[in-house]
């Protein structure tokens, strides 16, 4: 490993100052960071322990909404109860990540932002994520990338809290050198076309300090469903973190996200709109999972992810019904 | 069929060094720190196939802290382990496959070792590579190795491995049915816990190794050979090990690097591997592609056999390269031809019955097949069409394959789960399947010391280093029937050259039946010493110590036999597979000790249902490197994963073992891969044919 200084910084200020000076790295839990800089995929001179400022892994309700500090454990957020309770999607999307040892290190705020796990990213080929200017999955083994969204990269977004957060329509609190500022989660995830090395609009000197989350509403149902290859420590297929607004038997409105099919979380707004003011029967479910395949362009080896998609978006709809 | 019971073998006993190993008391060889010690790592090819123009190592050498390196410039060191047919250098040039060793350097820290191999330049000039065996077998692909691609067999003839039992070409055309299909595996790593690691200090022309090792006994034997080194200068020390399942057999690379090292630094160096490195470094399965016909008689009497099948060996042939199952039948017309071929992939060769569960997977899905098709119950089929004898030639010592078969049928209720194929209702299928499994159990040369001292206590060296089968408890249980005290007044001591004779080496699933035997003759020897001359007094000793080397018999063949059966859940939806019942029936002679017995059949089926349905050393086709290097990329089994192994023991009377046993450890792991196959192709009526057994695979062959 690369020799680092560790900095424990007393504020958020003095956080984005070390940040500033270039060449520095946030580390929160540090699960997969560490990782990282012990494969040379980063050689920060200092990490910038976030560990050290007091208050960022909060749960509070303010003026009905939920703020989440963003350094709260995947584990922490998984078992608070008013999370459990008004916004499940959320919570068991964090209790579906890695393995325990990962939740009870990994914070919120780490998940969202983590890095993409394509193989060739990982195993240090110069693509477009390390700094090259190819994506070696378009030809290469892509069993396991985009159908959704891709070109020029086709990674898949990692997070599984951040289908969750979409699907929430959660909002983040983003503090830089020029002050804080919040970014709709509409906002914050960025496709490859626009820049293909990052996964979303933070600067390397901005901190996601916390998430919140809109007001619990009544008759609100949510859950998160992952498909995966082995049944721990594994990241999405595929996945689908759903949040229905139900009147009795009448879904109102909709929020679905695919995790583990496009380099974003990615939104089927075509789907919601088609279950606004409906039943929620098997039919009306398999028409939603006939939608939510539809502009899916599948490479040579991941067209096994399409049908996927379809019976998953099915599934989970029918479950919350 | 059943044994006779005995007092201290054959009842489930906890493991001697239990506490010590749950505790973290135990010293692994990583837990080693030798005072001085240097940390040493490995430059590794990042090219599949590349020759080397030119390596500077000025730079690395002149990082403060950098004591020594080694390229094959300075060092030109044959590993002949490492390969049984060409010269294999520590450092070779060109380097064949990513991760082939370039360099090694030991500094005063590993971060200082890591970046002084960042500093080493290297001049490559890339070659053309190969990664599958039959691509590399065609005319116009880049010869590997002199001579060509197809590697030679024992007498350096370029020719495939060919066995022929009868008249095949009789048995194909005097069929009533010929059936023609062909399987595939992939690389797999042996994925042990322990990662490899070596420590090596020198006191004057004496050599001392800690190891990570099988078998103490041919690590010091061949790092004496290769180092050119008598053989009282080594001393190998292993006292506990944490797993290799066949690749830390032998000496390796790492252990005459440390040894260099240390001797060019004049000082002791431990080297250490990373998970990723172990992954592709070492060695894994050999992945390979098998073409069989099969010609069947109408009432389902096989009559003939052919396989044609290609090994990928990886650059250097360190493994055999056989594909077993074949045997497993009675049929008069066979003929087998293997081609053991290099590739640029990562070296294969021993995993845990090192040709079985790939070959099996490939005979024994066909054969479901078959049964399938003549509407036959596959059960009743391999009933039918099980081995009697040898190749059809020769008796078994014992033969419990049909009791397996039969008992694991009733403990599994296949009658109840298994069904016609595919004719579930709804979108969650679930299907049965079973396959038979072999693993040969010669008895052969090992050895063993027992004493008695003064005090009443037995002190038994054997040269075992427990790879976690628990041999050092089935060597002490030996001893503690023969002598007839209990397990407690034993000491056993293992693990070391400087206290211990010659042991076979844990691999083959020879420890019980060779080393097991070695001590039943000491004991015995013990015995008749005390008759002799009364037990001992004050610091009076008595010593018995037996060089045994038992012949096998000749009119008989000696195996280890298996059934096992699966049922799966398939979501036809989603692609996903679970294994929600598991019957391991075994026939491995007398059981020694059902209890860590037990805990080697659930753990052979655990790593079986792995390999037929995740993991997979995959590689890039496009630059020949691998992508799914360590546990997280190689989706090995985690616990959620693991269904609950239900374990039966046939225990068939047979002479030759210590008190009648036989193999275990390779044999569990034989039949799992076939068995999950072929209960997926009952629950979906489809047939993967290609391992591992994926979502994609699974939702492709049911769109």
């Amino acid at each position: 490993m690369k020799t680092f200084t560790n900095a424990n910084p007393k504020d958020i200020r003095e956080a984005i100052t070390l940040l500033s000076r270039g060449n520095a790295s946030i580390v929160g839990g540090g699960s997969d960071l560490l990782g990282m800089v012990k494969e040379r995929l980063m050689s920060p001179d200092v990490l910038v322990n976030l560990k050290s400022i007091r208050g960022l892994d909060k749960v509070e309700t303010q003026s009905g909404k939920m703020k989440i500090g963003g350094l709260i454990t995947l584990d922490a957020l998984s078992h608070d109860a008013q999370i459990r309770k008004n916004y499940a999607v959320l919570a068991e999307a964090a209790e579906s990540v890695g393995t325990p040892q990962i939740r009870n290190a990994g914070t919120l705020a780490g998940n969202v932002c983590q890095r993409p796990w394509c193989w060739y990213y990982r195993n240090g080929f110069p693509c477009l994520k390390n700094g090259g200017d190819k994506c070696f999955s378009a030809s290469g083994e892509n069993q396991l990338h985009a159908i959704f969204g891709g070109g020029p990269s086709y990674i898949v977004h990692p997070s599984d809290t951040a289908p969750a957060l979409v699907a929430l329509d959660a909002e983040f609190h983003v503090s830089g050198p020029s002050g804080d500022r919040v970014i709709p989660v509409g906002q914050f995830f960025q496709l490859p076309r626009v820049d293909a090395a990052r996964e979303n609009v933070l600067a390397p000197d901005d901190v996601l300090v916390a998430i919140t989350l809109p007001a619990a509403r009544p008759g609100v149902r949510s859950t998160y469903h992952k498909v995966l290859d082995r049944e721990a420590w594994t990241h999405a297929v595929v996945s689908v973190a759903m949040v229905l607004e139900m009147d009795k038997q009448i879904c109102r409105s909709a929020r679905i996200v695919l995790g583990g099919v496009a380099p974003i979380p990615w939104r089927l707004p075509k789907v919601e709109a088609m279950l606004a003011g409906q039943r929620i029967t098997p039919e009306l479910a398999a028409k939603a999972g006939e939608a939510a395949i539809v502009g899916a362009r599948p490479l040579a080896k991941n067209k096994y992810k399409v049908p996927l998609t379809q019976n998953v978006v099915k599934r989970t709809l029918l479950s919350l019904a | 069929m059943s044994v006779t019971p005995l007092k201290t073998v054959g009842h489930p006993t906890q493991r001697i060094d239990a506490v010590k190993r749950v505790t973290g008391t135990a010293t692994y060889t990583g837990d080693i720190q030798v005072p001085g010690m240097l940390y040493a790592r490995v430059l590794r090819s990042p090219h599949a196939h590349a020759r080397i123009r030119k390596i500077d190592t000025s730079k690395a050498q002149a990082l403060p802290g950098v004591k020594a390196i080694l390229t094959r410039e300075n060092c030109d060191i044959v590993w002949s382990s490492g390969d049984t047919r060409n010269k294999r250098y520590l450092f070779n040039n060109p380097v064949r496959f990513a991760g082939d060793a370039v360099a090694a350097i030991a500094a005063t820290d590993r971060h200082i070792a890591e970046e002084a191999m960042r500093q080493i330049e290297v001049d490559y000039e890339v070659l053309p590579f190969v990664l599958d065996p039959e691509d590399a077998l065609k005319s116009d692909a880049f010869a590997i190795q002199p001579g060509g691609n197809l590697s030679p067999n024992a007498k350096g003839q370029h020719e495939p491995d060919i066995f022929r039992h009868g008249d095949i070409d009789r048995g194909l055309t005097t069929a009533d049915r010929v059936f023609e299909d062909h399987y595939t595996s992939v690389h797999i790593n042996n994925a042990q816990l322990e990662m490899r690691v070596s420590i090596a200090q020198w006191d004057g022309d004496k050599l001392t190794v800690y190891a990570s090792t099988q078998g103490i006994s041919n690590c010091r034997t061949d790092i004496a050979k290769d180092l050119q080194m008598p053989l009282e200068k080594v001393r190998v020390v292993c006292q506990f090990m944490g797993g290799g399942f066949g690749n830390k057999n032998q000496c390796h690379d790492f252990d005459l690097m440390a040894a260099m090292l240390s001797k060019s630094a004049g000082l002791p160096v431990k080297l250490e591997f990373t998970r990723k490195e172990d992954y592709v470094a070492v060695h894994g399965r050999w992945p390979t592609k098998q073409y069989y016909k099969i010609g069947v008689a109408k009432d389902g009497t096989l009559t003939g056999i052919q396989l044609r099948g290609y090994s990928g060996m990886g650059p250097y042939r360190k493994g055999a390269g056989g594909i077993a199952g074949v045997e497993l039948y009675q049929c008069p017309n066979v003929e087998t031809t293997i081609y053991p071929v290099y590739t640029n992939m990562a070296v294969s060769a021993n995993l845990r019955g090192p040709a079985y569960p790939q070959g099996i997977f490939g005979i024994e899905s066909l054969m479901d097949h078959i049964a399938y098709e003549l509407k036959i119950d596959p059960l009743e089929f391999r009933l039918k069409n099980m081995t009697r004898k040898y190749h059809d030639e020769l008796p078994f010592t014992s033969n419990g394959l049909e009791d397996c078969i039969r008992r694991g049928a009733d403990a599994f209720e296949w009658k109840k789960r298994w069904h016609a194929a595919g004719v579930g209702a709804g979108p969650v299928k679930r299907g049965a399947g079973m396959a038979m499994g072999a693993f040969g159990s010669a008895v052969g040369r090992s050895s063993a010391v027992v004493k008695l001292d003064g005090s009443g206590k037995y002190h038994l060296h054997v040269g075992v280093t427990d790879v976690g089968t628990a041999a050092k408890t089935t060597m002490g249980l030996i001893a503690a029937e023969e002598l007839g005290v209990p397990l407690e007044k034993i000491e056993v001591i293992s693990g070391d050259t400087a206290l211990c004779p010659y042991s076979v080496g844990e691999s083959g699933s020879r420890t019980t039946t060779h080393t097991g035997y070695a001590v039943v003759q000491a004991a015995k020897d013990l015995k008749r010493q005390i008759a002799e001359k009364g037990l001992p007094q004050g610091s009076e000793v008595l010593t018995a110590s037996v060089n045994a080397d038992p012949a096998q018999p000749k009119d008989a063949a000696r195996y280890s036999f298996a059934a096992h059966f699966a049922e799966v859940e398939v979501d036809t939806e989603t692609g996903h597979v679970r294994v929600i019942k598991y019957v391991a029936a075994h026939d491995s002679g007398r059981i020694i000790n059902p209890l860590t017995c037990a805990s080697q059949v659930k753990g052979g089926a655990t790593m079986g249902i792995g390999m037929a349905l995740h993991e997979e050393l995959l590689y890039d086709r496009q630059t020949g490197v691998p992508l799914t290097a360590g546990y997280y990329g190689a989706r090995v089994m985690t616990h959620r994963d693991t269904p609950d192994v239900e374990v039966l023991f046939v225990e068939t009377e047979g002479a030759y073992g210590p008190f009648g046993a036989k193999s275990i450890g390779e044999s569990t792991i034989v039949p799992s891969v076939a068995a999950v196959g072929n209960a997926i192709f009952n629950a979906i009526g489809r047939r993967v044919k290609d391992l591992p057994i994926t979502r994609d695979k699974v939702l492709g062959v049911l769109a």
